[in-house]
């Protein structure tokens, strides 16, 4: 009787102990990608504003998209990336913003406000960025002769012949296709559907000398040096030449901004339209506008910086990097990627169907 | 009988090497000085002092515990009912609601779930991911079960009614017992099944829940660094550890193995 | 026993047993199931989710769109087929690998059955995306069975071949992930056989392969299918493998329905696919179950 009773008791407090953290008076429940805020500044801010911040993840914006679309709600602060933001506002997934609490936001570069799809800022705050580029191994790259600037270099099987079976890409339609559409000198946002099936049949002809397309495990690989060259985001390829460096590799691990243009990723701070907490979420979209506090996440990862008063902040080398403050050569030839119709991408998946099931 | 017995022993040592080379790695690795799983560089302890100070991961850790041992549990009871009642009775729609979770795509259930909860205004959290994992997990404990009455002796059951026991008691004193090691096959997929699961708890976890696959699949397209096998490494210690102590709390109720009738 | 009392016995019994599973998955499963069915015959909406149900002047939104576009394309078949075959090689793999294990668990001392058991499954209770990182570890290019695999070729003078990023890869891992799944059914089946019948039998003369195929084979057959539906069924619809470390071929139905769910945001057409992936999933093992059952109905006659 007393060993169920220790048992029973155990279980009881195991459940206690899951049921949640000791109640804090004040929380902002922020939906973020994984290692996209530095623990620094959350830490910062909880003192600033004596709160707490529960933070919870997702790794792709269309899996934010389709959970609030089935109707969750309890989030404040969402961080989803351009196009996303304008189907949340679309959707009327979002309130908007009181810009008399958020002063800060005059700290951002004017090229980054003010989009199509959210025209004054009514909505979103410019939080980070990144572009989607090649990243690729020096050593290898120079011992075989290859270009890096070019989006050829993953399309043109006269130059993929010499590096078959080294090269990923991204697992994404939509990436995939803008690089496609780049190399081939259109608009990454192009919709016509001549232009769209021209991009997939050149796809379909450089599949055979790609290892596999890859959006989750490319970056190590990458770094340990079993592939030489990806289709991948800027912020990856960043961190693994960190990663590449202290492992003490021979190589380094570049970033290539093709000269023919690349998407821009520019992920926005957002309010969700039943956050329980709007002051807070408020509060903290005004903190990370912040010079300060908007550099630390670029000198973890390397991302890039909308935000003008955080050049200060960064570290030297990071401001070098095209990346993260592209010069005005390379903004021009960056594009935001925009947002499709359904029909457009019932298309765009039909085409991707094909092309993964082609040999 | 040497022979054959011999070539058992070595077939189901390869097995057992097939599953461990793996576990080996993830372990190791857990010692692992680089952020990323892909390739020894050196040792250290870095990454248990990191999860030691690392509140989310182990608050994560402990909900996917919790949850695990009340889906595995309440799915456990619900699957054996299931099973047994497949067998003695016909049931008609039993077998397609038992079977059909086995075979949906997990992203159409948890669409599904996510809505059904909205729908009944039920706040997301810790309990609507329990149960959504009870749902998925009746099936497989229902279907073991139901395999291991297949081909019973009826004869003990019948000689224990008509030795005066109410049905209740026949099944608890004859029929459980026997079928206690399908049961406890279930329990454990069951488990495995809830504390590993991603797309479904993506979808039915609260604003503020993380379970352990939610906080590991965020990370996966940064890094999933060696702090996973860290945790991993002391989850599996930890369960080990409660079965083993459970186990001698209970030796009648948990034997998984019975005397031949 | 009256018969009107054993009925009533029979149905009470019915409904105490199979009652609260049956209410459990009618309100957890079915219904939401069923809105997921509705869903296939309505619109994807704007930006994501489904278009209103009830549209602004009072119609209800119901077509066959999605169902249509399903018959209209032979590559979604392909697709399927493919995925077919993957669950096939996978399950036939474990049922091999699996066998020996459990019947070795069955037949070792009752001490040590409990721990062999758990340790068969102890693994499985670390993460999935670990341990299929750790596969990638084992056949990356420069570990030790690529360079042994790719030695062997290169003596043949065969290409080197690929491990990781391969179905070789996406088959292995699939093996892997749903052992248990074979073991435990099979475990819990073979557990219950009676020594006395093969000891019998080699009494009469049967050698070991006789007694295995004759004797433990037809009776481990209920252990067989069990298994065999609880690998075979899950394979069928799984993504994440192919994701991390298939190839650029490896693009099974599982990631088409998820893409569906995700990228395309055109929920209906995932509902149909789904709805067609679960039904075939089932007729499949159903089919099997049906020819096992008439197999071993001869088996038993001969």
């Amino acid at each position: 009787m007393t060993r169920r009773l220790a048992l029973l008791a155990a279980f009881a407090a195991f459940a206690a102990a899951a049921a949640g953290p000791v109640l804090a008076a004040d929380r902002l429940h922020l939906y973020n990608w994984n290692n996209y805020i530095a623990p620094e500044t959350v830490k910062r801010f909880e003192a600033a504003c004596k709160c707490e911040v529960v933070q919870t993840y997702y790794s792709d914006n269309e899996e934010l998209l389709a959970k609030l679309a089935a109707g969750a709600k309890g989030y404040d602060v969402l961080v989803p990336t351009g196009n996303t933001v304008e189907a949340l506002v679309k959707g009327r997934q979002l309130q908007p913003l009181d810009k008399a609490k958020i002063p800060n936001l005059r700290n951002v570069d004017p090229a980054y406000l003010d989009t199509p799809w959210d025209p004054g800022n009514q909505y979103s705050a410019p939080y980070a960025m990144s572009t989607t580029i090649l990243g690729y191994n020096d050593q290898k790259m120079k011992e075989l002769g290859l270009p890096t600037d070019t989006w050829a270099v993953i399309f043109d099987p006269k130059f993929l012949a010499r590096v078959k079976g080294r090269v990923t890409v991204l697992d994404s339609s939509a990436e995939l296709f803008a690089a496609a559409f780049k190399y081939l000198g259109y608009s990454a946002n192009d919709v016509d559907e001549k232009h769209w099936r021209e991009a997939a049949d050149l796809i379909k002809m450089a599949k055979p000398y790609w290892a596999a397309f890859n959006a989750s495990s490319y970056i190590k690989e990458l770094t340990v040096g079993n592939i030489w060259l990806v289709h991948g985001y800027s912020n990856d390829i960043f961190q693994a030449n960190l990663d590449a460096q202290a492992a003490g590799r021979k190589f380094r691990i570049l970033q290539g901004v093709p000269k023919e243009g690349a998407v821009l990723a520019v992920d926005s701070m957002v309010i969700h339209r039943s956050a329980p907490r709007p002051d807070l979420a408020h509060q903290f979209i005004n903190f990370m506008l912040d010079g300060r506090n908007s550099a630390e996440l670029t000198n973890l990862i390397g991302s890039g910086n909308p935000n003008l008063d955080a050049a200060r902040h960064i570290k030297p080398e990071l401001k070098a990097l095209p990346a993260v403050f592209p010069p005005k050569e390379v903004a021009a030839k960056l594009e935001q990627l925009n947002e499709l119709s359904p029909a457009q991408r019932r298309l765009r998946n039909r085409l991707w169907t094909e092309i993964r099931a082609s040999r | 009988m040497r022979k054959g017995r011999v070539a058992l022993w070595a077939a189901a040592l390869v097995a057992y090497a097939f599953l461990y080379v793996p576990l080996a790695i993830v372990v190791v690795y857990s010692f692992n000085d680089s952020r990323l799983n892909a390739e020894w560089v050196g040792f250290t302890l870095d990454w248990y002092r990191k999860l030691a100070n690392d509140d989310e991961m182990i608050r994560a850790a402990v909900n996917s515990l919790a949850i695990a041992l009340v889906a595995s549990l309440v799915s456990t009871v619900l699957g054996t009912m299931a099973g047994v009642a497949m067998h003695r009775y016909r049931m008609r729609v039993l077998p397609l609601l038992v079977f059909a979770p086995i075979a949906i795509p997990e992203i159409l259930m948890g669409v599904a779930l996510l809505i059904f909860f909205v729908l009944l205004n039920l706040t997301l959290g810790l309990v609507s991911v329990a149960l959504a994992h009870i749902a998925f997990c009746i099936g497989f404990v229902a279907i073991v079960v139901r395999a291991r009455l297949a081909g019973m002796d009826e004869s003990l059951v019948e000689a224990a009614r008509d030795c005066g026991a109410t049905p209740w008691q026949a099944f608890l004193r004859v029929t459980l017992p026997l079928i206690m090691p399908g049961v406890i096959a279930g329990a454990l997929m069951a488990f495995t099944l809830s504390i590993d699961d991603f797309v479904i708890t993506f979808f039915t976890a609260g604003a503020g829940t993380v379970t352990l696959p939610l906080q590991i699949y965020s990370m996966i397209k940064i890094a999933v660094t060696p702090e996973v096998n860290a945790v991993s490494t002391l989850l599996m210690l930890l369960t080990l550890v409660l079965i083993v102590v459970a186990a001698r709390l209970s030796p009648s109720l948990l034997r998984t193995n019975q005397e031949n009738p | 026993m009256a018969t009107g009392e054993a009925r009533r016995g029979e149905r009470r019994g019915r409904w105490l047993v199979g009652g609260p599973p049956l209410a459990y998955l009618v309100v957890f499963f079915a219904i939401p199931t069923l809105i997921m069915v509705l869903a296939s015959f309505r619109t994807p909406g704007d930006f994501g989710g489904l278009a209103p149900l009830v549209s602004a002047d009072g119609t209800l939104d119901l077509n066959v769109e999605s169902w249509a576009r399903l018959v209209e394309d032979a590559v979604y078949l392909e697709v399927f087929a493919k995925s077919v075959v993957y669950a096939l090689v996978t399950t036939v793999a474990c049922l091999v690998l699996a066998y020996p294990l459990a019947a070795l668990i069955a037949q070792s001392p009752r001490k040590y059955r409990d721990l062999l058991l758990l340790l068969v499954i102890l693994p499985f209770w670390s993460n999935f995306l670990i341990r299929v990182y750790a596969w990638m570890i084992i056949l990356g290019p420069n570990a030790a069975l690529a360079k042994a695999v790719n030695g062997a070729l290169a003596l043949v003078g065969v290409e080197p071949v690929p491990l990781l990023f391969s179905s070789f890869a996406v088959l292995v891992c699939l093996v892997y992930v749903h052992l248990p799944f074979m073991v435990l059914p099979l475990y819990a089946n073979l557990e219950k056989h009676d020594r006395a019948l093969l000891d019998a039998a080699q009494d009469l003369g049967a050698n070991a392969w006789q007694r295995f195929w004759r004797i433990t084979f037809p009776l481990s057959l209920p252990g067989v299918y069990a298994g065999g539906a609880l690998v075979f069924i899950p394979a069928l619809g799984i993504f994440a493998i192919p994701d991390i470390l298939g190839g650029p071929n490896d693009s099974l139905i599982g990631n088409l329905i998820k893409q569906q769910f995700l990228e395309t945001r055109d929920w209906p057409f995932g509902s149909a696919l789904s709805i067609v992936l679960t039904f075939a999933a089932l007729a499949l093992a159903g089919l099997a179950a049906w020819i096992g059952r008439r197999g071993s109905g001869e088996m038993a006659r001969a």
